[in-house]
């Protein structure tokens, strides 16, 4: 089982329980982090992309598909900047 | 295949970790909780400032010029909103 652990780049802990706390800490803040980003992709680009579900996913929905997948990230980084910065902004303002 | 949970749930001994080892884990645990903390507010502003900003069809994987000066006011309005909220609210307690 620690294939994939592995495979995530994080590596074997039994020698050190300090790291392994860290790492199973990172690993998961990863997946929530990752999951919720799928989730709301899927939400927001199938309301967007296929508006009336047919038999199967045609090549243009599929390429709207994935145009709006890189267009929400984008949008989740301009985002992610704001508030930061925001916070930041706070931060100093109150210290 | 193991479900992916299960290197999740690995039993570590922490009973033999120093002082010093037990307060830089203590920090560390703090700081990712922030971390997340941060995150999970970018997922709620990007879901609702998408809905406001990104209105029609998809044309191409990035924000245009308006698309992105949207997004930007979207976050910054509602930390504005939501300060407003809060200060009312102390209004309303103070009045009662």
């Amino acid at each position: 089982m620690d294939n994939i652990s592995n495979g995530l780049g994080f590596g074997s802990s039994s020698s050190d329980p300090k790291a392994a706390v860290m790492n199973q800490v990172r690993q998961e803040a990863a997946m929530t982090n990752a999951r919720q980003l799928i989730e709301k992709v899927n939400e927001h680009c199938f309301e967007k992309c296929v508006p009336k579900p047919g038999s199967s996913l045609s090549s243009g929905e599929t390429t709207c598909f994935t145009q709006c997948m890189e267009k929400y990230m984008a949008a989740w980084n301009t985002v992610s900047r704001q508030y930061i910065n925001r916070i930041q902004q706070e931060q100093g303002r109150s210290s | 295949m193991d479900s992916p949970s299960s290197a999740l749930e690995q039993n570590i001994d922490l009973s033999k970790l120093s002082e010093k080892d037990k307060q830089e884990l203590q920090q560390f645990i703090v700081n990712e909780s922030q971390k997340a903390r941060i995150q999970q507010s970018v997922h709620s502003l990007t879901d609702i400032c998408w809905k406001k900003c990104v209105t029609g069809t998809i044309r191409g994987g990035k924000l245009d010029k308006n698309e992105e000066t949207c997004a930007q006011n979207c976050v910054d309005r509602f930390l504005d909103a939501n300060m407003t909220v809060i200060k009312h609210l102390d209004n309303m307690r103070n009045q009662s």
